[in-house]
């Protein structure tokens, strides 16, 4: 029993330890961004689901919902979703065509330009939502 | 990273595997129209109701909602199971997982569905 125990606790830290970018080349990173980002986008996904149903409601429940979706926490959490969407959309990408066994030699040059690239569109998204230009 | 390439994992057949990537490369496509249309066009970030009413109404874009409904729901059901694969779960476990979400993705699809025909009715009449 015990021994079960210490096996699961050593499985459940091995999945973990993934997330654990400290001193990891480059895979590491990509790959605990991606599970972060995923796990992410999950829950998001679902949130939405649900309170889109204020659509089916009518026109003052949407406008109430809108309401909410202005508020800066609410705002913020949007820019998040939309960020990570950006990132975990080009890294799949990414991870399709290597599976295929496609620029797999270039997987980190890849990576870095996806990197770039969500920040500075990242950035840019930034700036848009919350009106600074 | 050379050799970090994307493959089955234990508890994961290569058919689920193949389409958690099809549907991934799916879903980036379609999502590009989604959140241009949905949240850019629109000067606020977001669609007034008459707007949704009214693009939810043109049935190719009703098509396009509902397939990338499916395909995110699908996609992301599997990359949840895969991350629990990670924790090398028993088989009994695994069962309980697949049921529990081939549930969810059902019951999230048809009220997905539900949802887009209930948005249509408001722009009949």
């Amino acid at each position: 029993m015990t021994t079960n125990t210490n096996e699961n606790r050593a499985l459940i830290w091995k999945a973990l330890s993934w997330f654990d970018v400290r001193w990891r080349a480059p895979g590491t990173w990509a790959f605990a961004l991606n599970r972060i980002t995923a796990l992410g986008l999950a829950l998001y996904l679902s949130i939405h689901l649900v309170v889109l149903s204020t659509l089916a409601t009518g026109k003052d429940a949407y406008q109430a919902f809108l309401d909410a979706v202005n508020m800066p926490v609410i705002h913020f959490g949007s820019y998040l979703v939309v960020v990570a969407g950006i990132y975990h959309g080009l890294n799949g990408l990414r991870i399709a065509l290597t599976s295929f066994g496609i620029a797999v030699r270039y997987q980190k040059p890849i990576f870095a330009g996806i990197l770039l690239f969500t920040i500075i569109v990242s950035l840019y998204v930034f700036l848009q939502m919350f009106h600074i230009i | 990273m050379d050799r970090a390439i994307s493959q089955p994992k234990p508890g994961e057949t290569t058919w689920l595997w193949l389409l958690k990537l099809v549907t991934g490369v799916l879903v980036v496509l379609i999502l590009g129209t989604h959140l241009i249309v949905q949240h850019l066009v629109s000067p606020e970030g977001l669609l007034t109701f008459e707007q949704v009413v009214e693009w939810v109404s043109n049935p190719w874009v009703a098509l396009m909602e509902g397939t990338f409904l499916v395909l995110a729901v699908c996609h992301a059901l599997m990359g949840v199971r895969s991350v629990l694969l990670d924790l090398r779960p028993s088989q009994g476990a695994i069962r309980i997982i697949d049921i529990t979400f081939l549930i969810v993705g059902v019951v999230a699809i048809g009220y997905g569905f539900w949802l887009l025909r209930a948005i249509q009715a408001h722009g009949v009449g």
